[in-house]
């Protein structure tokens, strides 16, 4: 593999000039998010600058411990920010959600690496924190659709889940419906962007694999298990999400618990 | 059968149920009646543990109401609430999805087979159950929830306001409906002033 072409420091400050194109956009239509913007885009800098130097070391020194260890951290800070972003408290979902995203991510990575990939060291850097992390990335997304969608439903759809409730159903069937659409709500967009790919978009795992140097026959197949694993890991951990969390949420009479919200009022 | 002693509700700084006792008997039928925001919803929602008192004690069949108990009462009572909120699809899914739950299967095939009867009872057309309850009126919804609480062959009927989006007659048939079958203990939030002439109620008035 040749790899990618490097980027001179001239190429950066070309890429400099190219944020003036946001920023007086900003400015012409008064959006007023210039501060959001800079401080967004100084900390993605910084943030990779670091990474870049910290996987320059973890690529090299290759051990099993230190990938796992930082496949952790990526999963603890998604968590996090699927927690944050679903409206939800920390304190209630952090140690469900933190244990539903270890068991469906690993479980796929390791899966995606030993039978998919053939590799003999299966917590290998290049693959673990790579995939991992195009895997992570896309199950966060959809778990801050799923998990997110999922309680701020009942809480909005309360008067639905107390009638099913009345009926005699059991909370899990109270529930079912519930889940049902925030599993749908969540998978649409990899269902949706799957039936364009290639098309539309030639996506980041093949743009990436193509400037590798790999040819594209092998970058598509990649590129299709990728999208199929990153589709188990979102309904594995949406399912182990809302599993976890449900016993945490509900008072035993099968109301909501009103203190898991970050907002008092929907 | 149901025995409330001394409850009190507050919600944020305002009393809605404040040191309130009552009970019921198998087969009364009770017709609740105040002024809204007096607290009539809120004594269902209690009655069926989706409140809890701030103090207070409920009792069932002898048995107080706790947070694990209220699971079997509300598999013995018929709830038709006034929000029609009741669910989503093909009209006749619904229905089967309610006798599917664990708590109904029991009867699933005798009450589908009078389900038509009952549509007919309460003048809906055969053809709505394969419409979307989304696409049913007001006043069709309310029917449907009726139906739907019949068919879990249950007899403790708590009901709010199932009649507010239905003409006279209809209005008429289905209080007849409830209040004159002997073997229904019912609990009846109702602004109508009609009321079967052939009927023994007892009002409970909450001031």
């Amino acid at each position: 593999m040749n790899g990618a072409q490097d980027l001179s420091f001239f190429s950066m400050v070309m890429c400099g000039i190219l944020l003036l194109v946001p920023l007086l956009g900003i400015w012409y239509f008064k959006l007023g998010i210039t501060k959001e913007l800079l401080i967004s885009t100084l900390r993605m800098i910084v943030q990779l600058v670091l990474v870049g130097f910290f996987l320059e070391f973890v690529f090299r020194l290759n051990n099993w411990l230190l990938n796992s260890v930082w496949f952790m951290t990526m999963i603890t800070v998604a968590v996090f920010s699927v927690i944050k972003n679903s409206d939800l408290k920390v304190r209630h979902f952090f140690c469900p959600v933190l244990l539903s995203f270890i068991l469906a991510n690993f479980f796929v990575v390791l899966y995606f690496n030993y039978f998919i990939v053939n590799l003999d060291f299966i917590l290998d850097a290049k693959y673990m924190i790579a995939i991992g992390g195009m895997i992570l990335g896309n199950s966060l997304r959809a778990n801050i659709v799923g998990l997110g969608d999922f309680y701020k439903s009942i809480r909005k759809d309360e008067q639905l889940y107390f009638y099913k409730l009345s009926l005699g159903a059991t909370r899990f069937e109270a529930l079912r419906d519930f889940a049902k659409r925030s599993f749908v709500s969540a998978m649409n967009p990899t269902i949706a962007s799957m039936a364009t790919m290639g098309i539309v978009s030639l996506p980041g795992m093949m743009t990436g694999q193509i400037l590798g140097g790999s040819v594209p026959l092998v970058a598509i197949k990649y590129q299709i298990a990728i999208m199929i694993a990153i589709l188990a890991s979102t309904v594995l951990s949406i399912s182990f999400s809302i599993l976890f969390t449900v016993r945490y949420s509900f008072y035993k009479n099968g109301t909501l618990k009103k203190e898991i919200f970050r907002a008092p009022n929907p | 059968m149901f025995r409330i002693e001394h409850i009190t509700k507050q919600f944020s700084d305002q009393f809605v149920l404040q040191d309130f006792s009552f009970e019921i008997q198998a087969g009364e039928k009770i017709i609740v009646s105040g002024r809204s925001g007096i607290g009539k919803t809120t004594l269902f929602r209690l009655l069926l543990g989706f409140e809890q008192p701030d103090s207070g004690k409920i009792y069932f069949e002898n048995q107080l109401l706790t947070e694990d108990s209220v699971w079997e009462l509300r598999r013995r009572v018929a709830y038709v609430s006034q929000d029609l909120n009741i669910g989503r699809g093909n009209l006749h899914s619904f229905f089967n999805d309610t006798l599917s739950l664990k708590a109904n299967i029991e009867y699933k095939n005798s009450s589908l087979n009078e389900l038509d009867d009952l549509m007919n009872s309460f003048e809906l057309a055969d053809t709505l159950l394969q419409k979307n309850l989304e696409e049913l009126s007001g006043g069709e919804k309310q029917r449907v929830a009726i139906i739907n609480a019949l068919l879990l062959k249950r007899n403790i009927f708590f009901l709010d306001e199932i009649t507010s989006a239905l003409d006279k007659s209809l209005k008429s048939k289905v209080l007849d409906y409830f209040l004159l079958n002997p073997d229904f203990t019912v609990l009846s939030i109702s602004h109508d002033n009609y009321l079967p002439a052939s009927a023994i109620t007892r009002t409970l008035k909450l001031d």
